[in-house]
């Protein structure tokens, strides 16, 4: 090996040491479960806090449609750790007024509670099976409010491009089977923003049960934000889901997940 | 109670019409309800062979008042127009018409006609000293009427670690209970069960009440001590047997309750002591003992939209010795222990859209059960059918359930929401 060489190695060290600190879509050291610490942020910790209108429409494989609208207030305690959340409906007519507020532990079972205007009562929820559908939908609890990092073991299987965005392909395998109604899932992310941007569930016979996409994405206060994705089941059925008004660090405090705003909720976050 | 809801009536639409742009931008919910019933098993009620034919008309909505902003005010309205086809009545029911607001930062206020629940049994209360209707309940209407409005002023504390809540109701409301008009139930001065025959006669307090909560969360381990001074809400006192004539005699109770998620469940546990203000001796046998209430009850997810609780309740009489000397010859003698067991199934399916429950009143000490299937679906985001049971079966004559088995009704309910 001669000086020039060795020159142009140096160089192109340094050209790829470069890259790697500018720009993370060259971030292939990142290890499979780094790269799904970092999506589990972007996806669900944008922001110290955050509030969004959230509109579902359902739709059965024979073509019915039902819709969901509501009202979610999110307050992140630690990034990455505990977050309280709370929902507020307002669609069908007979469930508007309920709210619902969980505190999310990262291990463990949430806390969460579903007030009913009607009667006055604050009631709790028990919280063993976070796979059921939310609010009717094809998008689980854990959909809406993460799933545990530590739950599955990650495989980075591939490193792609899928609608022009550059993406990690992740290959998460549970590790209590018993607890989830899949027997792997695989979660395609943007190497540039960490979003989530698509996702496939196989269910314990290995078939394809359900997939998730993200459909549209906004920068809003400088963070990319999912507005728009669905959740479309084998059997065609699915639901949309859109988030309009996304305001981050609103400055709520830990005041508004508690008892007193289940019972008089806090209008001023929720107009 | 026509006039009174029309002077609520005229009330907010006096108050409505000084904020026209608020009131275009009023918000009005409510639904279109029919139910009937069958009832196989009576002959002692006025129209046997049903206790639920009626159509029900509610509209709710909230209004904020601007002048009253910072307070972060709102004024919330719920009324409901019933034609109940058992007694050919046209009734205007007001549920709901208060005021709340936050006049300081740790102050809520609610003043007006409100629902109020606390405490922690799954349909036994304790520490629940509101009223209900026991009546709605057992003839197949919506859960949500076993609570029966009360007006008082309620003020909420919070502070750092502690919440408050203290209701004054100036007004004494009794629960609503079986009294042989619609449903046929155990006449002791006849020893027997009985329907529209029974001429009872009640006088009610005219004293207010209070009722009082403090309470907290820990983490998620919610703890409350409760306080209650007022009278029982079911007629547990004779005044005068030759009438025959019952009235609501004083009653204190001091209560608390501790709820927390244990392996996967939700555990509760709940007491309260029942001191009869007017028999604190426990010797007079028109009154009703001081008691000790408590219950135990651990909640489920099984998984799959399938859910379970279960419930033990106890109530014991404290002054069993004197009753029992107090009772004249030949008299029945109550147990000393009450138990019951409750079972809760619910099972969710088609999309959450059918909605299977089950719930089962069993009283080991009693020698009697009640339960409540029921099966709802959802035809759409706007009409929900239910179809369910009230279905009695005791031992004897004379126990809470037992007395209720002629009324055995199988109900169905179509309701429009919107």
């Amino acid at each position: 090996m001669n000086i020039k060489g060795l020159g142009k190695i140096v160089l192109s060290v340094l050209v790829v040491g470069l890259f790697l600190t500018s720009t993370p879509s060259a971030a292939s050291a990142l290890s499979a479960d780094e790269v799904v610490e970092k999506a589990n942020l972007a996806y669900y910790y944008g922001g110290d806090d955050g509030s969004a209108k959230v509109k579902m429409v359902i739709t059965s494989a024979s073509g019915k449609e039902r819709v969901r609208e509501l009202i979610l207030l999110r307050k992140d305690i630690a990034d990455g750790g505990m977050q309280k959340y709370y929902v507020y409906f307002i669609n069908p007519p007979d469930v508007s007024g309920m709210v619902f507020l969980v505190w999310r532990k990262v291990s463990g079972d949430d806390d969460r509670w579903l007030y009913i205007p009607a009667v006055d009562l604050v009631k709790r929820i028990a919280t063993r099976d976070k796979r059921s559908a939310f609010a009717g939908s094809h998008f689980t609890y854990e959909d809406i409010s993460g799933r545990s990092t530590v739950a599955d073991t990650h495989e980075l299987i591939g490193e792609e491009e899928l609608d022009g965005k550059a993406v990690y392909v992740i290959k998460n395998t549970p590790k209590d089977a018993s607890s989830v109604e899949f027997s792997y899932f695989k979660v395609w992310i943007d190497k540039a923003t960490f979003i989530p941007v698509k996702g496939e569930y196989y269910d314990k016979s290995g078939k394809l049960d359900r997939t998730i996409y993200t459909d549209e994405i906004e920068v809003i206060q400088g963070i990319p934000t999912v507005i728009k994705g669905r959740a479309v089941m084998a059997d065609g059925s699915y639901t949309v889901v859109t988030f309009t008004d996304v305001k981050y660090d609103l400055g709520l405090t830990e005041k508004t997940f508690t008892e007193r705003t289940l019972r008089k909720p806090p209008r001023k976050w929720l107009k | 109670m026509i006039k009174g809801f029309l002077t609520v009536l005229l009330l907010t639409f006096f108050m409505l019409s000084h904020a026209s742009s608020a009131l275009a931008a009023l918000k009005f919910h409510g639904f279109i309800e029919g139910s009937g019933s069958i009832r196989p098993g009576d002959e002692l009620t006025e129209n046997h062979g049903y206790n639920l034919y009626e159509g029900r008309f509610q509209l709710k909505t909230t209004y904020y008042p601007s002048l009253l902003e910072d307070y972060s005010s709102e004024v919330v309205f719920k009324g409901e127009i019933v034609g109940d086809g058992y007694d050919g009545e046209v009734r205007a029911e007001l549920r709901e018409m208060y005021i709340a607001l936050s006049p300081l930062d740790s102050l809520d206020v609610r003043v007006g006609r409100q629902v109020l629940t606390w405490g922690l049994g799954d349909l036994l209360f304790i520490n629940d000293l509101f009223p209900k209707d026991h009546v709605s309940f057992f003839i197949g209407r919506d859960q949500e009427y076993l609570k029966l409005p009360s007006d008082a002023l309620r003020m909420s504390f919070f502070f750092d670690k502690l919440s408050a809540d203290v209701v004054v109701l100036p007004l004494f409301t009794p629960s609503i209970t079986p009294s042989g008009e619609r449903i046929s139930v155990y006449d002791p001065f006849y020893g027997s069960i009985r329907g529209e025959a029974i001429e009872w006669h009640f006088d009610e307090p005219e004293n207010g009440e209070l009722a009082a909560r403090l309470y907290g969360n820990f983490s998620g381990t919610e703890l409350a001590a409760y306080f209650f001074n007022g009278f029982y809400k079911e007629p547990k006192g004779i005044k005068d047997p030759s009438v025959p004539l019952f009235d609501y005699p004083r009653l204190n109770v001091y209560g608390a309750s501790l709820r927390t998620t244990v392996i996967g469940g939700i555990i509760s546990l709940e007491g309260g002591y029942y001191f009869s203000v007017d028999d604190s001796a426990g010797t007079d046998n028109y009154i009703e003992n001081s008691m000790v209430k408590a219950l135990i009850a651990y909640e489920r997810d099984l998984g799959g939209d399938l859910g379970v609780s279960v419930q033990y309740y106890i109530e014991s009489m404290m002054d069993f010795d004197e009753y029992k000397a107090a009772l004249e010859p030949g008299s029945k003698v109550r147990d000393e222990n009450r138990g019951i067991v409750t079972v809760r199934i619910t099972k969710l399916a088609l999309s959450q859209t059918l909605r299977l429950s089950l719930f089962a009143f069993l009283s080991p000490t009693d020698n009697d059960s009640y339960l409540r299937p029921t099966a709802s679906y959802d035809l759409n985001d706007k009409v929900k059918i239910t179809f369910g049971a009230n279905i009695f079966s005791g031992k004897d004559d004379h126990t809470d359930f037992g007395q209720l088995r002629g009324n055995d009704n199988l109900y169905l309910r179509v309701r429009y929401s919107f």
